[in-house]
């Protein structure tokens, strides 16, 4: 425990030292002579990619720097699309569950974030920079998650939204809005099936569409008075209800819906819901067993945002297989790895790589799903998600391609700053270690145990 | 103390014209209500240079007048100020010390049967803070000590925590101390700990949304109906929403605990959203990291002086070193910060564990970097603005609340010697009661003595004298009672006697100086108030 406090001090350190001089100037910045997989077409080998006001400025076989570039040379390393997670609860405090009531469509993660969250860090590590952020699934509709960049070193929360991107509503399907592996109060609530946290979404659409009834009442009856120009005070409005606010943009298309689901039976369910109130279900998280719905998922544009190789941790979650992810792209499903997890977030390169080897997808394949494909179900792929100029400089340098086992994600760029430059934070933390031993050693304590390793 | 013994003490001899202090109401009123504090230093306002040789009169509880070359008025007692600064009287601008709420303890079967009430969700609106007040004798005077004169007490339990009152730190019956009933409404980011909407943080700030909005809708409702009975629907009455909607709309304020940055961000933006009337309550002592957010939201801010660095701040997450390092070099500047960036700001003891640790944490933001006179100002006149109150509190001039400090030196000091304060204008003795020691007697006081104050009869005191210590006893028409302890040293004698009178015990310390057949001196009780007296020689 020791060991691992004193070894988050050592990253703190240079962490906070490192960002500083990180974000100091909008020097031009070229990363001459690498292995540049685009996404949105060919591998460069030996190509460069210019970065300028935080934008990619230029890529290709024969850029060369302005005046005054920084330049890194790249030679014999790998440049991908900072690695996009559209599943993710880090940078945010608090419980993230609101299980006070059954739905909480209007709580909103944006009120807590926290830029301070050492997750981001840890991200960054492995080559992360763009996540879609929210809270849990304990609730069938439970409010509103946030796309964030993950710019460490941001004074405040409100520094970390992606701008531009759509508003999004996470629901959820299953054992946890059932709250079926909580005890206590879990047990007398409602709902206690799958019918029932299908039929409570329902219930609030409809609840919905009587408040924005009330609404265009109140409008009209407003523009008929200013039209009689009839004495007194105008109508009184209905009361302002936050919760059905935000159901009725659900309902109005306002929100990308995200749905937490496992079962096939019930994600063709909750499908047909949507299409009947028009609400624009953008994406079922998990999804493992998508697979089995592929033609009525490809149909309808949903995408399915899933683990590769992590289940049957409840039984809902025990269909499925290493394979699904890619049989799901293999037969046209919009397809995307996430995390879920602080942990695995950093290691999603690792992930992608399973679905070559389980299912046989071409390596371009397994990178745009956690590039391009997880910037279209965020709505965000117009500045994301590949590199071509134009776009945001949000990049992620590997020492080998970032599918091989032995790869290490070597810098990490967002808005074209450096967040994470492995050998640099390396060499600060040496610094910082030999600094406390000097320290140490000054004041005749006893010495720690050294820690060292790779992040 | 009940009314029979209080008559009866007045009636025994001396302590009627006690000075009580604040601890029996009523003692003391319509006498000696009238002090010249003269010869003096006066911090009239922290911000202002100080007054010297100048003199305070405080009458019936005011501040008469305030000047250098002022006659002493002849019903006046003076107070020697020559050694003495006066300073207004210094305010715990937001705290919870002085409120004993009951203990709640939660019905687990609500779990069960979900009949949970607001309270379980930390909805407390009508929760009146002057309900719970608790101004005893032995918790003022730690207040006292340290020249804290007033404060404000606000409930700070749950999402909308209760309403706060203010208080002067003078007399113990509340309905004579309190300055301002139900003043301002509290609000903190503080899930419910059951199963309960909301209990998540990010519910808190929704829950809040729709209860302001709420509040909004009542009060239109409500308006229209009074103004329009006919051909309007009459809302259903609704306590909570109608203490609410008196606070929203800029009328009155609303407190945000915040205890972190990102409290304070949530706070700003839902006091812009509802147009309050707002104050920040910086309990986790970021306000240093969202400073120009306070700038523009022109927000005014409690600031807690406990320095620990909030469980979302990152210094606590680098391990020991780091966080000892915020703890003692970072946070403590947040008070200097905030006045340097021209943050407006009251001390809050919020996050200390009494009245001495409170003022420890003042001394450590001058220490780390925070003007003394800013500091002063935190104490005095600025949360006497915050609070409404600048007309009657926060400096030293004419026509306000006689609520002053007389400290023999540095208010801000470790230990501040501070030797009277005169509470919501009743003077209060912090003399201590102790002899001076070791020096070879040079009188001998042995026999009977006769002794005189105002107010009381003469009575008989018989002492023993044998080299420095000193014996004797006090006779009074309920009993003679013996010294407790006594000294002399060179001229001067002290002694001490309790007084057991209808069950109470009352300590009485006497010293004097001789001079012949003469002695001249001063009776303390306790820390409550204090008296002059003179003894003769009875011949024989």
């Amino acid at each position: 425990m020791n060991g691992k406090i004193a070894k988050t001090a050592w990253l703190g350190l240079a962490v906070l030292a490192f960002v500083a001089a990180g974000a100091a100037a909008d020097q031009p910045l070229l990363l001459k002579g690498g292995n540049v997989i685009t996404v949105s077409g060919e591998i460069l080998r030996g190509g460069s990619i210019l970065i300028q006001g935080g934008k990619i400025a230029a890529v290709g076989m024969a850029v060369t720097a302005p005046a005054g570039a920084k330049t890194f040379d790249l030679a014999g390393q790998w440049v991908m699309p900072g690695i996009i997670d559209s599943h993710a609860h880090i940078a945010a405090d608090g419980d993230l569950n609101e299980t006070g009531d059954v739905l909480a469509p209007e709580v909103d993660i944006r009120d807590v974030l926290n830029p301070d969250d050492i997750n981001i860090w840890y991200a960054l590590t492995g080559g992360v920079t763009t996540i879609h952020t929210m809270h849990g699934s304990a609730d069938p509709i439970g409010g509103r998650g946030v796309v964030l960049k993950l710019r460490w070193g941001a004074a405040q929360g409100q520094d970390l939204i992606f701008a531009g991107a759509p508003l999004t509503s996470k629901w959820a399907l299953g054992e946890n809005p059932k709250r079926s592996n909580m005890g206590g109060a879990g047990r007398a609530r409602y709902p206690q099936t799958r019918m029932g946290v299908e039929a409570s979404i329902r219930d609030v659409f409809e609840q919905a569409r009587t408040y924005m009834r009330s609404w265009d009442e109140h409008n009209r009856k407003v523009k008929e008075a200013e039209k009689a120009r009839k004495p007194g005070p105008p109508p009184l409005p209905p009361r302002k209800d936050y919760r059905l606010e935000i159901v009725a943009g659900i309902l109005r298309g306002e929100y990308w819906v995200r749905c937490h689901a496992y079962q096939a039976e019930e994600m063709l369910s909750i499908l047909r819901l949507c299409q009947e109130y028009g609400v624009k279900l953008v994406c079922f998280e998990h999804g493992l067993e998508g697979y089995r719905i592929t033609n009525e998922l490809a149909a309808a544009g949903v995408a399915v945002s899933t683990f590769t190789d992590f289940w049957g941790y409840k039984w809902e979650a025990f269909q499925t297989m290493p394979y699904a992810a890619a049989l799901m792209a293999q037969r046209g499903v919009l397809v995307a790895l996430n995390s879920d997890d602080a942990e695995r977030m950093r290691r999603l390169f690792n992930d992608a790589a399973k679905t070559v080897r389980f299912g046989g997808l071409a390596e371009a394949e397994a990178i745009r799903m956690l590039t391009i494909n997880p910037a279209r179900i965020l709505g965000v792929d117009k500045w994301v998600g590949t590199i071509e100029a134009g776009k945001d400089a949000d990049l992620a340098v590997f020492s080998r391609h970032p599918l091989d086992p032995y790869t290490v994600c070597e810098k990490t760029i967002v808005d074209g700053k450096v967040l994470f430059d492995r050998a640099k934070y390396l060499d600060e933390r040496r610094k910082a270690e030999e600094e406390k031993n000097k320290k140490e050693a000054e004041a005749a304590k006893p010495k720690e145990k050294k820690i060292g390793g790779e992040v | 103390m009940n009314t029979r013994i209080r008559w009866l003490l007045a009636a025994a001899f001396l302590v009627s014209s006690l000075p009580m202090g604040g601890q029996t109401p009523g003692a003391g009123a319509g006498l000696h209500r009238v002090w010249a504090i003269t010869n003096t230093r006066i911090v009239v306002s922290p911000s202002k240079p100080a007054l010297d040789k100048a003199t305070v009169i405080v009458r019936d509880g005011l501040i008469e007048a305030v000047g250098a070359g002022l006659a002493v008025p002849p019903d006046a007692e003076t107070i020697d100020g020559s050694k003495l600064t006066v300073f207004p009287g210094l305010f715990d601008a937001l705290g919870a010390s002085l409120l004993k709420l009951p203990e709640e303890k939660f019905d687990e079967t609500k779990i069960y049967t979900g009949n949970y009430t607001d309270k379980d969700r930390g909805v407390t609106p009508e929760l009146k803070a002057f309900e719970y007040l608790s101004l005893g004798k032995s918790t003022v005077e730690k207040y006292h000590k340290l020249g804290i004169l007033a404060a404000q007490v606000l409930p700070n339990r749950g999402i909308l925590t209760g309403q706060a009152s203010v208080t002067a730190l003078g007399d113990a019956d509340k309905n004579k101390a309190v300055l301002l009933k139900d003043a301002a409404l509290g609000v903190a980011f503080s899930p419910a700990g059951v199963s309960l909407f909301p209990n998540s943080l990010m519910g808190t700030v929704a829950y809040l949304r729709q209860a302001f909005s709420d509040a909004l809708d009542y009060d239109l409702r409500s308006g229209r109906w009074r103004a329009e009975m006919k051909g309007s629907a009459r809302p259903a009455h609704n306590s909570q929403l109608e203490i609410l909607a008196g606070f929203l709309q800029g009328r009155k304020p609303v407190i945000f605990f915040c205890n972190d940055r990102h409290d304070i961000l949530r706070a700003l933006r839902l006091a812009e959203e509802f147009k309050l009337n707002s104050f920040v309550a910086d309990l986790g002592g970021e306000g240093w990291r969202v400073i120009p957010e306070l700038q523009k939201a022109k927000a005014r801010v409690f600031c807690t002086v406990a320095f620990k660095p909030p469980v979302t701040s990152l210094m606590t997450k680098l391990g020991k070193a780091e966080k000892e390092k915020a703890e003692k070099e970072i946070y403590p500047k947040n008070p200097a910060k905030l006045a340097e960036a021209g943050v407006p700001f009251a001390f809050s003891s919020l996050g200390t564990d009494d009245p001495k640790s409170y003022m420890e944490g003042v001394q450590k933001a001058v220490e780390a970097g925070l003007a003394k006179t800013k500091a002063l100002e935190a104490l005095t006149a600025v949360p006497a603005a915050f609070l409404g109150l600048d007309r009657a509190l926060g400096t030293v001039e004419p026509g306000k609340i006689a609520n002053l400090v007389l400290a023999e030196d540095d208010l801000l000091a470790k230990d501040p010697k501070v030797r009277y304060v005169f509470a919501d204008g009743e003077r209060v003795d912090l003399v201590s009661a102790k002899a001076k020691e070791g020096e070879k007697p040079t009188v001998n006081v042995s026999g009977r003595w006769e002794i005189a104050a105002e107010g009381i009869p003469k009575l008989p005191i018989d002492f023993v004298q044998e080299e420095g210590s000193l014996s004797g006893k006090l006779t009074t028409p309920y009993g003679v009672f013996d010294f407790t302890g006594g000294s002399v040293s060179a001229k001067d004698i002290y002694f001490e006697v309790n007084l057991a009178v209808g069950g109470q015990q009352i300590d009485l310390y006497f010293s004097a100086t001789v001079e012949g057949d003469t002695m001249r001196g001063t009776i303390v009780q306790g820390t409550s108030g204090s008296t002059e007296f003179t003894a003769k020689r009875i011949p024989g």
